[in-house]
C-alpha cells in the first residue's frame, strides 16, 4: 500500500507547497508512490492519520502549537519542510528585535492590539514538536524534496549534505563572489541547493540555514582580506536571522 | 625527446581542425578578467598566457560528479560499470598542474588499478605549456622536480617570445596528435633557445624548505600551535581541496530514479577538511576538529604522500591561497608559521 502523505502550512509565503504543486512531469511519478490525501494548494479532503506529514511555515501563535501537536500525534513521520519551518526563515528576522510588542507596532500600528493579530517571537517546527527530517531552503529544491520522499519510500535515510554551500559552488566552477566584491554566506551554510545564488552571480544569503558547527568566528578574517565592514556581514546575516558574532 | 617547432598562427589553425572533429578538445580560456578551463568551441578562444587557472584541468580526468555504475533495484545482475566514451585532449597545462596528473596516475593504479581513472586517462592527450607569466602565488619549482611533469605529458609548449612554439613531444601519443600539424623539426638554435626559455618566467613563491626536507620538517609537529590558531578560523568549507590539482577524495553516491526501475551510482569530490569527511560505521567521526582536518590537509600536501608515492601532493600553484576565504590554507604560509613558532615551542 502507499503511504498516505499530507502537507500542512502555518506561517509563510506557500512557497514551498508551490514547488510541490510544480514538480512538472515528476508530479505524476510522486503520485505513482505516495497518497496524497491532505494537500490545501491542490485538492480538498482530509484524513485522521498520515504515514508522513510535511510541514510548511512557522509557529508564531499559541493556537499553531495545539495544531501542530495534534498534527503530530497523528502522524507516523512528520517532515519540516522550507526555511520557515525548518530554521524560522525571515520569520524569525522580528525575533532579532527583541522586544514583540515593538515588532507588532511596527507592523499592525494602531490594529497591534486586535486579538487575531496576537503573535509571539518565530518558532521552527522542531522547537515545538519532534521532527524526523528537514527539507531546507527558502523555497526548497525540488529535486531535494524529491530525494527525501524516494528515501522515505524506500525505507533509507535521506542524504542531507552536512557540509556548505562552497562545495557545491566548486564543483561547479563558479568564481567565488568575495573575489567579486560579494560578502556570501556559502561557507556558514548548508549545502543541497547546488549553489544555485553565487551560480548566478548571487550571493548565498544562508536560506537554508547552517551547517551543523558553523565557524562564525572566522568571519574575522574575512573582513580584513577582502575589507569589508562589520555591518557588510551583518546585513547579509539578517535576512534568515543568522548569528555573525562578528561584532562582538 | 624530439623537439618540433610552430609558428602560433600554425597552433591556432590546428586547434581549429581539432575542435570541428570528433575529440572533446579543453583549453583555457579568459573568464571574468580571470582564467578557466573550458570545452574549445573556437580555437580563436584559448589562451596559453595565462597566469594561473581558477581550477585546475584534474575535473577532465576526475570530474566533480561522474557516474559509476547503473543498476535496477533488487536486481544484482543488473549492476553494470559505467565508464568514459569520448576521447579527449587538454591542451595548455602548467608543469605543475602536469605533476599532479602523474601523481594522481599513481594514487589511482597503486595496489588496485581504478578502472574508471584510468579508462578516462587513457583517451586523453595532455598538452603541457610552460608558463609565459608568474602566477601571484606559484612557487612550483619548490615543490616538483623538473622531470615529473615528463610523466604525464604526450607533448609540451614552449613559448619561444617570438611568434612561435617548440613542441617536445613526449610519447608517441603526442607524436600521433601533432603529425596532423603543420610542424616542422627544431633547428639547433631553437633547441637551446628553448631549453632556456622553459625557465624564462620565474616562481613568485620559494618555500623556505626544500622538498625532500619537508616529510622530516613535519614529523613531531602534530601537536604544534599552528594547527589550533589557524583551525580556529577555518570554515571547514572545502575549498581549499576541491581547486587543488591534486586532491582526490571521493564519495559514493546512490541517485535512484522516481520510478525505483534504475539508479545511478556516482563517485563524488568529497575534502579531509569538511567535517562530516571522517565520519564511519555508527556515526562515529574521528577527525571532527577542523585543526586536526587541515594538519591532515598539510602533512598529506607536503609528507605523506611524498614518503609513500614519492611525488609532492602539493605541486605549488597558489590556487589554495585565492580560494580560502579566511587565507589560512596556503602551505608557505602554515611553513612559515612552523619555521617561526618552533623557537618558542621546541
Ligand atoms: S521557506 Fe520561503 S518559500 Fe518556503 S514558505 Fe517560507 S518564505 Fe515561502
Ligand atoms: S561564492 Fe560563496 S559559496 Fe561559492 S565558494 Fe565563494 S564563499 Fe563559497
Ligand atoms: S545559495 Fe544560499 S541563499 Fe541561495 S539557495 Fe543556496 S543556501 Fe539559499
Ligand atoms: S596545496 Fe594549494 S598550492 Fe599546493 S597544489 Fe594544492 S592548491 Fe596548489
Ligand atoms: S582552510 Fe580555508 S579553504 Fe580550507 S576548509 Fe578551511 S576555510 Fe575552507
Amino acid at each position: 500500500m502507499k503511504p498516505k502523505v499530507a502537507f500542512f502550512d502555518f506561517a509563510c509565503c506557500e512557497g514551498c507547497q508551490l514547488q510541490v504543486a510544480n514538480l512538472e512531469e515528476d508530479i505524476l511519478g510522486l503520485v505513482n508512490l505516495v497518497d496524497v490525501v491532505e494537500f490545501r494548494e491542490v485538492l480538498t479532503g482530509s484524513a485522521p492519520e498520515y504515514d508522513v506529514s510535511f510541514i510548511e511555515g512557522s509557529i508564531t501563535r499559541p493556537e499553531d502549537e495545539a495544531r501542530l501537536r495534534d498534527i503530530r500525534s497523528r502522524s507516523k513521520v512528520l517532515v519540516s519542510y522550507g526555511a520557515c519551518a525548518a530554521t524560522g526563515g525571515v520569520n524569525k528576522i522580528k525575533n532579532l528585535w527583541g522586544n514583540i510588542d515593538k515588532v507588532k507596532k511596527e507592523v499592525y500600528d494602531k490594529d497591534a492590539a486586535m486579538p487575531h493579530l496576537e503573535t509571539y517571537p518565530t518558532k521552527a517546527v522542531h522547537e515545538v514538536v519532534k521532527v524526523d527530517y528537514f527539507v531546507h531552503g527558502c523555497p526548497i529544491t525540488r529535486s531535494e524534496f524529491l530525494k527525501v520522499v524516494k528515501a522515505l519510500v524506500f525505507g533509507t535515510t535521506p542524504d542531507i549534505p552536512q557540509y556548505p554551500v562552497c562545495v557545491e559552488c566548486k564543483m561547479l566552477g563558479n568564481e567565488c563572489m568575495y573575489d567579486k566584491g560579494g560578502v556570501c554566506l556559502g561557507p556558514v551554510t548548508r549545502a543541497g541547493c547546488n549553489a544555485i545564488c553565487p551560480s548566478n552571480n548571487v550571493s548565498c544569503e544562508g536560506c537554508r540555514g547552517a551547517v551543523p558547527n558553523p565557524n562564525n568566528n572566522a568571519m574575522h578574517e574575512v573582513l580584513a582580506k577582502y575589507k569589508l565592514s562589520v555591518d557588510d556581514i551583518k546585513r547579509q546575516f539578517t535576512m534568515y536571522a543568522l548569528d555573525p558574532e562578528v561584532g562582538k | 625527446m624530439e623537439l618540433l617547432q610552430i609558428s602560433k598562427k600554425e597552433l591556432l589553425e590546428f586547434v581549429g581542425t581539432l575542435v570541428s572533429g570528433p575529440l572533446d578538445v579543453f583549453g583555457v580560456v579568459a573568464h571574468d578578467g580571470r582564467f578557466a578551463y573550458d570545452k574549445l568551441d573556437s580555437a580563436a578562444n584559448l589562451r596559453l598566457d595565462f597566469d594561473e587557472t581558477l581550477y585546475s584541468p584534474k575535473q577532465y580526468l576526475f570530474p566533480p560528479k561522474d557516474p559509476v555504475l547503473s543498476y535496477t533495484p533488487g536486481d544484482a545482475a543488473s549492476c553494470a560499470p559505467v565508464y568514459a566514451e569520448k576521447d579527449q585532449a587538454i591542451i595548455g597545462v602548467h608543469p605543475g598542474d602536469m605533476a599532479a596528473i602523474a601523481m594522481l596516475d599513481k594514487a589511482f593504479t597503486e595496489n588496485k588499478i581504478d578502472a574508471h581513472y584510468c579508462t578516462r586517462r587513457e583517451k586523453t592527450t595532455l598538452v603541457g605549456i610552460y608558463p609565459t607569466k608568474p602566477g601571484k602565488y606559484r612557487f612550483t619549482s619548490s615543490m616538483i622536480k623538473p622531470e615529473e611533469p615528463y610523466l604525464a605529458a604526450d607533448a609540451f609548449l614552449i613559448d619561444m617570445g617570438d611568434d612561435s612554439y617548440t613542441i617536445e613531444i613526449v610519447t608517441d601519443r603526442g607524436k600521433e596528435f601533432f603529425s596532423a600539424s603543420a610542424a616542422k623539426p627544431a633547428t639547433a638554435d631553437g633547441k637551446a633557445k628553448a631549453e632556456k626559455m622553459k625557465t624564462a618566467v620565474k616562481d613568485t613563491v620559494t618555500l623556505k624548505i626544500k622538498r625532500e626536507d619537508l616529510p622530516p620538517f613535519l614529523d613531531g609537529k602534530e601537536r604544534h600551535p599552528v594547527w589550533e590558531t589557524r583551525g580556529a578560523k577555518c570554515f571547514s568549507c572545502g575549498s581549499c581541496v576541491t581547486v587543488c590539482p591534486t586532491c582526490y577524495c571521493f564519495d559514493m553516491l546512490d541517485e535512484l530514479d522516481l520510478s525505483f526501475d534504475y539508479g545511478l551510482r556516482f563517485r563524488t569530490w568529497d575534502a579531509c577538511v569538511l567535517e562530516p569527511f571522517a565520519v564511519c560505521a555508527g556515526g562515529h567521526n574521528f577527525r571532527t576538529k577542523a585543526a586536526d582536518r587541515i594538519r591532515h590537509r598539510l602533512y598529506r600536501k607536503q609528507k605523506y604522500l611524498l614518503e609513500k608515492l614519492g611525488l609532492a601532493g602539493c605541486v605549488g600553484c597558489g590556487r589554495c591561497k585565492t580560494a580560502c576565504v579566511p587565507d589560512i590554507a596556503f602551505p608557505p604560509d602554515i611553513d612559515d608559521d612552523l619555521l617561526r613558532k618552533e623557537a618558542h615551542h621546541v
